[in-house]
């Protein structure tokens, strides 16, 4: 499935499309690869399989972005990057979800701006990085 | 950490080049303003976390690491399920 990415991802501004795809066997994890740049490719979680009580909160813009103008969609999936630093747990970027619509076939990593969720949450044990 | 106290309408000025104004102020908010080098870019803190943090996502997760993501959340629920439907 590709989705539209107009902000690209941060730090990664120029990469406007995304395919999400599944591996048999690794469900629920996603991949998200750049269809700009092949060899760019992000590992990610939906957010529920982490936290089912998870608020997602969304800048009017991103709203916007994502439901257009026909007001709340019910069909937003939010993905946390996952990320593998050689020591230390594994972690997921639950301050900056990777929101979609999937009928729309649009997404935007929306960056929240409060402090309740972190951009390291750590899987299993172990304290968050800094 | 350098502590400065600004009024409105005062400034602060980084190096050579940098200068950050308190434009407005309330009890929940402040507007600065920023004159800075179009090469230097100015974020907000947030999104520069996020960036740096992207670009450490990018290599990818080893299989081992997969499974202990998979065990991880399996321990929450049961669900397997496509996470696409």
């Amino acid at each position: 499935m590709e989705i539209e990415f107009p902000y690209g991802l941060p730090g990664f501004e120029q990469e406007h499309k995304f395919h999400i795809t599944e591996r048999v066997g690794l469900e629920p994890i996603v991949f998200l690869q750049s269809a700009i740049s092949p060899e760019l490719c992000f590992t990610a979680l939906p957010v529920k399989a982490i936290d089912p009580d998870y608020q997602l909160e969304l800048s009017p813009e991103e709203a916007a972005l994502l439901n257009g103008t026909s007001g709340i969609s019910a069909d937003l999936l939010s993905l946390a990057i996952v990320a593998a630093a050689e020591e230390g747990p594994v972690t997921v970027n639950l301050l900056a979800p990777v929101v979609v619509n999937l009928s729309r076939r649009v997404g935007v990593q929306a960056v929240r701006s409060d402090t309740r969720y972190s951009h390291c949450h750590p899987l299993g044990e172990a304290s968050p990085c800094s | 950490m350098l502590v400065i106290r600004r009024r409105l309408g005062e400034a602060v000025v980084i190096g050579d080049d940098i200068e950050v104004e308190i434009l407005d102020a309330s009890a929940s908010h402040v507007k600065l303003g920023i004159r800075a080098p179009k090469t230097i870019p100015v974020v907000r803190k947030e999104i520069h976390v996020v960036s740096t943090q992207n670009r450490a996502s990018v290599n990818e997760v080893p299989p081992q690491d997969l499974k202990r993501l998979l065990t991880a959340i399996r321990r929450k629920s049961s669900s397997t399920t496509s996470a696409l439907r």
